[in-house]
């Protein structure tokens, strides 16, 4: 990890999917070569959010569910920094799920990671959004009687521009969706299998592994909204036999910052304070 | 002093909030004082309301109890506002439309104008009675028409020649109306005032902080501060409204670490959602501010009413200890300097700052005769920039607390900042490390190297004491944040009545400095102030320096207090009455 790492050990458990994780963000970052003090890595709490802590970039290693907001915050404030958030599935798609989607209709130019292990992991072993029906976990003992969130079908609907997922047994496949998703113009969701060893038994890399298959392999055309939607749905319909990764949905267009009236002037870091005059003018409308 | 309170009242939708402050501005132009207050409920249309405005020939405190010109738009107006009527008042009112038997023969002067008509023959539009009855509120001031006539030509301008020249003329009919003549003898001298409410003027004065950034999610009493920023884009300051209030902190905190003057604003509903984004901001030593402008609590309470109930809540709100600055503006004027002030203790300090205002303090609008922009001037702290050896230790242990930050972007002084706590360099001391002595140790630095800010504050700044306004008598009012207008008025009208009172305000909650807030309270029977129920200040004035205040005035039935309720129930505790 030479150029990026901060030289502190990661905490993951030996064997856990967000190694995996983790070198691929390096690569990413090392490919597209971006400057440490220009990337802003922000995280919420779990297991997966300690992730900024191991890398030499600006992090922001906020709370439980809250990193898209902040990490917006730092985009609205800078919009020439690179911004990535990274965390749960729990963080992001349970406690953190409104901002989710209402971060996704922005389509403001983050990147986002979320290390989906189908369980809460830091809270050692409870159910989690994305859990499967009849998941037994410590707070499902008895089967989890739930749905699960699907988060590609949501963030299509809810207006992301690039959605893709990932899966921590292939670094190099996931670096490679990182780095273009950082390179997409828009809000980025790279959803990653990223396996539990601890505390998820069910979605183990083997059972991943004979499941998933490569969606650039099958001609899947990632422009066409409704073909992804039903890419994104398969795991449903085929009761997750098949489960595709990959690039399901991209759409060039506008970010959030491009059509702001302010934000289209360039980045509010470094602006001056008004001046005495212009405060003098804003006083004189209350007369 | 010569002062009118003129109360116009109608049904929601029928314009009375443009013509209050129509007739605040014409009377501010003049060089008169205002004070104005609007009655209103959380409905759209129907219902009752209302808007008072005092206008007299010196500073004024409050919109006064009673009425003495009261415009009557509709018959909720006759028959709900006849209570508040003073002796001799004027009842502007529809003839033929509105019944007002119940106010003959006691001394009342009955106007009755035929409003509508005027307004249909002069304009075809029935809204523009409200100027006809504006015109004789005019006359019977004696304040004229000419900043009248100004004012609708810069509100109508837009709307075209023909639209201004109906509302002026609509005006002239009502200043001309036959019966109706001057009463009242208020000198000007023609100095033009700003009129403003309290929100907008938090909102001006975070404006030339160079606040850059605000972020809300629509709640009353603190929406229109959203309005203000968003209605000013063109002026560069980006406004965002959130899908919540959690967002909207944490958005706050993300803009304020990337180096850009945040501030995020709500009533006490929304506050709640915004706790843990307190403490992750006073954790991570993010400089933000955040306006908790109160209603009436709890929970939904009265939306579209005001209380002073939350400053506990504030001042303890989330979980753990960390410095924090809760500030609580006096009047209109002061919100300008508190709003720009905020952030530069909030920088300086690397805190969150709570501005805590209400609904009352938030929406009167007030003259001010002008303000000094360079009062408050510009500091934003400890900010590091030079590379150093090593990493960059954002979270330097120094003997004052204040450790230089770095802004994103930087070369050279990356770091993470986690609410986990952590080391000089933000890693985490809560995980592999926790327990181990040495990390036991730097838990302690860190917590000890956080709170020593309070001290720091303590020694540097000198507002964190309450100001002993009057110091006369042996008993003195004490107040915080928007009481301390009435309790002026208060200390007004008993000395007009022979009485003398002190008055001892607080603007800062928190942190407060010990012995100064002592001396301003020894040596006088202490007569408490507050809109809540639990008179909180008097809490914190008993933790703060062990002095217990001698008697509790305490209002919390929604309506904004007046001096002359506070007078009354001081006289009684004066008089050694209770
Ligand atoms: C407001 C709040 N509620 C609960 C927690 C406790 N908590 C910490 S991490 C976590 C869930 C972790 O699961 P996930 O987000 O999926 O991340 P993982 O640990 O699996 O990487 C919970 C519930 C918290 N920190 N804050
Ligand atoms: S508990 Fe699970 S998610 Fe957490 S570090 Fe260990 S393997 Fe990874």
């Amino acid at each position: 990890m030479a150029g990026y790492s901060s030289g502190v050990k990661a905490i993951f458990c030996p064997g856990c999917g967000d190694f995996g994780v983790q070198a691929a963000l390096n690569k990413a970052f090392m490919d597209l070569k971006i400057d440490k003090s220009n990337i802003v890595m922000v995280s919420g709490i779990g297991c997966s959010s300690s992730m900024p802590q191991v890398f030499g970039v600006y992090g922001i290693h906020s709370l439980h569910g809250r990193l898209l907001p902040v990490a917006s915050g730092v985009k609205l404030a800078n919009s020439k920094l690179t911004v990535v958030g990274v965390g749960g599935d729990g963080d992001g798609y349970g406690i953190g799920s409104g901002h989710f989607i209402h971060t996704a209709r922005r389509n403001l130019d983050i990147t986002y990671v979320v290390m989906n292990n189908e369980i809460y992991g830091l809270t050692t072993g409870q159910a989690s959004p994305t859990s499967l029906r009849g998941a037994k976990t410590k707070s499902t003992p008895f089967g989890d009687i739930e749905n699960p969130i699907n988060p590609i079908s949501l963030a299509i609907a809810a207006g992301a521009t690039y959605v893709a997922r990932g899966f921590s047994g292939d670094p190099m496949h996931m670096a490679e969706l990182i780095k273009n998703g950082i390179l997409h113009k828009g809000f980025a969701l790279i959803d990653v299998f990223s396996p539990c060893v601890t505390f998820n038994k069910l979605n183990t890399y083997e059972w991943f592994k004979s499941r998933i298959y490569r969606l650039d392999k099958e001609g899947h055309d990632p422009s066409d909204i409704g073909k992804a939607m039903q890419r994104a749905m398969e795991t449903e319909v085929t009761n997750w036999e098949k489960v595709p990764i990959g690039l399901f949905y991209k759409k060039e267009g506008e970010t959030y910052e491009d059509s702001d009236i302010v934000l289209k002037n360039g980045p509010l870091a470094g602006q001056p304070a008004p001046s005495k005059e212009n405060v003098m003018q804003i006083l004189e409308e209350n007369r | 002093m010569v002062s009118v309170s003129v109360r116009i009242a109608a049904a929601n939708g029928d314009g009375i909030e443009s013509s209050g402050t129509l007739l605040a501005k014409a009377a501010a132009r003049k060089g008169l004082h205002i004070f104005g207050y609007r009655g209103y409920q959380s409905v759209i249309r129907g219902g009752h309301v209302w808007f008072s405005v005092r206008i007299a020939d010196e500073k004024i405190y409050d919109h006064g109890e009673t009425i003495d010109i009261l415009v009557a738009l509709n018959q909720d107006a006759v028959d709900h506002q006849a209570s508040h009527l003073s002796k001799n008042a004027f009842v502007i009112y529809d003839s033929g439309k509105i019944k007002v038997d119940r106010l003959e023969g006691r001394g009342f002067r009955l106007l009755p104008i035929p409003l509508l008509d005027i307004a249909v023959e002069t304009s075809g539009d029935p809204i523009v009675r409200n100027v006809v009855a504006l015109g004789a509120v005019m006359k019977i001031t004696g304040i004229g028409t000419d900043t009248l006539h100004q004012i609708l030509k810069e509100t109508f301008g837009k709307k075209g020649d023909k639209i201004v020249e109906q509302n002026v003329k609509a005006a002239d009919r009502g200043y001309g109306y036959e019966g109706v003549e001057t009463a009242f003898s208020l000198k000007s001298d023609n100095k033009k005032l700003y009129v403003m409410d309290g929100n907008t003027a938090l909102s001006i004065g975070a404006y030339s902080a160079g606040c850059k950034f605000y972020a809300a999610y629509p709640m009353t009493p603190a929406s229109s501060i959203l309005h203000w920023f968003a209605a000013h884009e063109d002026k560069g300051v980006f406004v965002k409204q959130t899908e919540d209030e959690i967002a909207a902190i944490n958005m706050t905190i993300g803009a304020a670490s990337a180096g850009v003057r945040a501030m995020c604003g709500t009533s006490g509903g929304g506050f709640s959602l915004m706790v843990e984004g307190l403490g992750l901001a006073g954790m991570i030593e993010a400089p933000i501010v955040v306006v908790e402008s109160q209603r009436t609590g709890p929970s939904t309470g009265l939306p579209t009413k005001t209380e002073q109930g939350d400053l506990l809540f504030v001042m303890n709100a989330s979980q753990g200890e960390f410095p924090r600055i809760v500030a609580a503006p006096r009047d209109v004027e002061e919100c300008f300097y508190v709003g720009k002030q905020a952030f530069n203790l909030a920088e300086k300090y690397q805190c969150p700052v709570v501005i805590m205002s209400d609904l009352f303090l938030s929406e009167h609008i007030e003259s001010v005769e002008s303000f000094d922009i360079d009062r408050v001037g510009i500091d934003r702290g400890k900010i590091a920039t030079a590379v150093q050896d090593g990493r960059f230790k954002r979270y330097l242990l120094t003997e004052d607390g204040i450790s230089p930050r770095s802004i994103p972007g930087t070369a050279g002084l990356e770091f993470t900042a986690a609410s986990d706590e952590h080391n000089e360099y933000g890693d985490l001391v809560s995980d592999v490390l926790s327990g181990i002595d040495e990390h036991v140790e730097m838990r302690n630095k860190m917590h000890s190297k956080r709170m020593r800010k309070l001290e720091t504050m303590l020694k540097n700044e000198s507002c964190f004491v309450p100001s002993v306004e009057s110091s006369s008598g042996s008993h003195s009012l004490v107040c915080f944040g928007s009481t301390t207008e009435a309790s002026r008025e208060a200390v007004k009208i008993l000395k007009s009545k022979g009485i003398d009172v002190g008055l001892i305000s607080f603007n800062y909650l928190l942190p407060l400095d010990r012995k100064a807030t002592t001396d301003a309270l020894k040596g006088k029977k202490l007569i408490d102030v507050e809109v809540n129920y639990t008179s909180q200040l008097a809490q914190i004035i008993k933790l703060c320096t062990g002095i217990d205040v001698d008697y509790k005035i305490n209002k919390y039935d929604g309506e904004a207090i007046t001096g002359e309720e506070i007078a009354r129930k001081a006289e009684q505790i004066i008089k050694g009455v209770v």
